[in-house]
């Protein structure tokens, strides 16, 4: 009994300890980026979401990390292909990362693009910074007002859209797993040009992120119709989720794309890099989340973080290679059919 | 609406909101004036400092910065033939020739006074229009922007003199150089060979750093003699006859900037193809438009009176909708959500006071820019005279730099390289470098907006969309203005004769 009391103040004593024990081994875990230079690519330009979020990010991130820098450059082109080529042929021990949407990639290499020269299942996933719920949202003005209502449409749902990118990608499943016809207009210079094209009725509707379109749904100018998610969310409880709508024969289908989008924001690292950074990368961003001055620095900028740990990550792509072969066919199709 | 007008400028009145706003102009113009940094790049570099101080402070650092690379872009453009960004293209045509015949000063002064007076005029009729922005902005669409770039083309002829073929040859050239990439409508890539780097196209200030500066450096260093020999050229002009010419060029000045501020509300449109349009409308619209491309005033004070004009209307897609026009308005839309303002139609009625805050900043700014460009016009003035062995070196510095800062690329150094071996060629030939960048930035627009129309509206679309249609005419009337003049001209000599 002495001795059981013992241990329990022992433990007791030590639990502030153990507690902290998570940040602490973090911590040592970055030694192996201690005074070094840390690139981190971030696909993108320097003045587009993701540059954002990795500018927010990058002095957690180079606490945690040790580093003596990380240096952060604006690699913009393809949709993000640029810089994940750019990574994918990184040599060994370069200690350069990605910083991304990272479903365009893997969208990108199922739908067979030119650019996309790398095999995304193979990258080392460090760690998930967010992921925004994407909207299929209608004009204001429109006529539509569900997902049954697009269904009920004589013609073609009209999609104004940049092109082969994220929301082509993923109109194109809810397309064929929703059984309405679509025309993709493309051309559309980026999300301002189509989110306009929406709102004038040149176009029935399109697919954006969440916080893009909040403001033009709470002005009316726009409609939410369906979340493009894998559950529901509190948050926006009325506006029913895709996976709820779709017919049983394509939940698989749908789950699948809901799951690649949801990887949204993430870092990655070459396939080539070495156990010990990754393990030290991951566990950087693991802690530079957790970190309160993060946190509400995220809150006050209405910049929302969503993390999810790498090692997850890095299982959950292989299920998707494996889950996701039917949405290739697809994807190809919709490509052609705009070629 | 007088008392939003009032409160907004109330605003600014403060220490901190002036000191800021100071603090951006001086900083806008050192951005501006070096190659490959524009508004885009300043505001990006500034935004992580603006946290936590007062609104109308944040948005005169950040829109006084915008506004100042304007007039940055303008005199490398005119002293040198080095547009610092797509928007200070069309002063190298005539403001180049000024600084060669020794009217830098006059050139320089005349660009700084018709940016003030394209800021102002565009200012106040923004203010006049704020309640008619919403419904432009939802009446224009693809097929009016199409119109737009045509009108842009049209100013292909100006610049076709001797021989027209010549001059479509190098347009064609340039519509090839813009096409090298993603097809913007099928996403096949195009001319790329297999190269990552050309995926992404050929970056055009680049290709015009390349076009204009390393090929104008390439004759400077064969010929070895300054850009103005002061032993057979003296600087003779002054910058008060800078001032009086924007000044008696009122009427082209009003037209510059409402043509700027339309050009504006249309999102998509871009600063570039408002300078060219600028160009295009000067010289079609001129009693003499063969003195166009070569030193002509007006050539110089119509694209800066639009461009002064163009960023107020820029800012109102941003405002009406939440929906940012373009970089630099996606970077001020970050900015509204790091001070708690929600853009929207709302923006328009329960914040005015804060839109007017940013029509006096555009004011202002335009004004601070004005007194400082006219302060240092005589020391700018004698840059283009330093001997070649010492401009070559530090010019070709500065482009390389600029070149790699544009996209951080290394390519793009070879690629501005090659481009200076391109325009020496062109030049030297004659074939028009300005036709081949004109094509350059008008055929994805062309292509795009054309493509769209098509989609949404069928085969006759112009028929669908009057506004389109009246632009149309508008555009066949304006090129032909000069073709009519001649003709007419030609016939009161027949009946003299």
């Amino acid at each position: 009994m002495k001795n059981k009391r013992r241990k329990l103040m022992i433990a007791g004593a030590m639990a502030p300890a153990l507690l902290s024990l998570p940040g602490r081994a973090l911590a040592q875990a970055s030694d192996h980026y201690k005074g070094k230079l840390v690139i981190v690519n971030i696909a993108g330009s320097a003045a587009g979401g993701h540059t954002r979020f990795a500018r927010m990010l990058a002095p957690y991130l180079e606490k945690y990390l040790g580093a003596k820098e990380l240096r952060l450059v604006n690699m913009p082109g393809g949709g993000g292909l640029k810089a994940a080529n750019h990574i994918w042929r990184l040599k060994p021990g370069a200690n350069e990362v990605y910083f991304g949407n990272v479903s365009t990639l893997l969208l990108a290499n199922m739908a067979g693009s030119p650019g996309a020269t790398f095999d995304p299942t193979k990258f080392m996933f460090l760690g998930r910074a967010t992921s925004e719920p994407r909207v299929l949202t209608v004009g204001g003005k429109s006529a539509i007002r569900s997902v049954a209502d697009i269904q009920k449409l004589k013609r073609p749902f009209v999609f104004p859209s940049q092109g082969t990118d994220e929301d082509f990608y993923t109109m194109a499943v809810l397309s064929d797993a929703l059984g309405f016809q679509l025309k993709a207009v493309t051309g559309y210079e980026g999300n301002a040009d189509t989110s306009l094209a929406v709102i004038k009725g040149d176009g029935d509707g399109h697919i954006t992120g969440w916080s893009e379109s909040l403001g033009a749904i709470r002005s009316g100018d726009k409609y939410p119709v369906m979340m493009v998610t894998s559950q529901p969310s509190p948050d926006y409880p009325k506006i029913p989720v895709v996976t709820q709508i779709a017919p049983a024969a394509k939940k698989g289908v749908v789950q699948a794309m809901a799951t690649i989008l949801e990887t949204h924001r993430s870092y990655i690292g070459p396939p080539t890099m070495d156990p010990a950074a990754v393990a030290a990368f991951r566990a950087a961003v693991n802690a530079a989340m957790k970190d309160p001055a993060l946190q509400a620095e995220s809150t006050k900028g209405e910049r929302l973080l969503s993390p999810m740990d790498g090692a997850v990550q890095q299982k959950a792509m292989v299920e998707l290679a494996r889950s996701s072969t039917a949405l290739s066919p697809i994807l190809k199709a919709a490509v052609k059919a705009i070629q | 609406m007088i008392e939003a007008i009032g409160s907004g400028l109330a605003a600014l009145l403060t220490p901190q909101a002036l000191l800021f706003l100071f603090i951006g102009v001086i900083y806008g113009l050192v951005i501006g004036i070096l190659p490959g940094l524009g508004g885009v790049v300043a505001m990006a570099l500034l935004l992580p400092f603006t946290y936590g101080f007062e609104t109308a402070a944040t948005l005169a650092l950040l829109l006084g910065a915008h506004i100042a690379t304007i007039w940055g872009d303008s005199v490398t453009s005119i002293l040198f033939s080095v547009p610092g960004s797509a928007k200070g293209l069309a002063l190298c045509f005539d403001g180049y020739p000024m600084t060669k015949q020794g009217k830098a000063k006059r050139a320089l002064a005349a660009s700084a006074t018709g940016a003030l007076m394209g800021g102002i005029i565009g200012a106040i009729f923004l203010a006049l229009c704020i309640p008619l922005i919403r419904p432009v902005i939802l009446a224009l669409g693809p097929s009016e922007y199409l119109m737009m770039a045509l009108w842009g083309l049209t100013v292909i002829a100006t610049f076709s003199e001797g021989s027209l073929m010549k001059g479509l040859t190098a347009s064609v050239l340039g519509v090839l150089v813009a096409f090298i990439g993603m097809d913007v409508v099928t996403a096949t890539p195009r001319f790329t060979f297999g190269s990552e780097f050309l995926m992404d196209g050929i970056s055009f200030p680049v290709a015009m750093i390349g076009l204009f500066a390393v090929s104008e450096m390439m004759k400077m260093s064969i010929r070895g003699t300054p850009i103005i020999d002061r032993s057979l050229v003296r600087e003779d002009s002054t910058v008060w006859q800078g001032i009086c010419d924007a000044v008696g060029h009122w009427w082209l000045v009003i037209r510059s900037s409402l043509l700027g501020l339309w050009i504006g509300v249309l999102p998509g449109v871009g600063a570039s193809v408002a300078g060219l349009a600028a160009y295009a409308q000067a010289a079609q619209t001129s009693k003499t438009p063969e003195r166009f491309g070569k030193g002509a005033v007006e050539g110089v004070i119509a694209p800066d009176a639009t461009m002064g004009a163009n960023e107020g209307g820029g800012l109102m897609p941003t405002l009406a909708f939440g929906i940012p026009g373009g970089e630099s308005m996606a970077i001020l839309l970050v900015a509204f959500i790091g001070l708690g303002v929600v853009p929207g139609p709302e923006m328009l009625t329960k914040n005015l006071d804060l839109v007017f805050s940013m029509v006096w900043i555009i004011v202002l700014a335009n004004i601070a820019v004005t007194v400082i460009g006219l302060g240092i016009t005589p020391w700018l003035a004698r840059l283009p005279s330093l001997q070649a062995n010492l401009m070559v070196p530090i010019v070709l510095s500065v482009c390389f730099v600029g070149a790699y800062a544009t996209r951080g690329r290394i390519e793009d150094v070879v690629v501005a390289a090659v481009f200076g071996v391109v325009g020496y060629l062109m030049d030297k030939y004659r074939y028009s470098r300005a036709n081949f960048v004109i094509g350059m930035v008008l055929a994805v627009m062309i292509e795009r907006n054309l493509h769209i129309s098509l989609n949404l509206y069928g085969n006759d679309f112009l028929l669908d969309r009057p506004i389109a249609l009246a632009m149309l005419l508008f555009v066949v009337f304006t090129a032909a203005l000069p073709f009519l003049r001649s003709w007419r001209r030609r016939r009161a000599a027949g009946r003299g004769a």
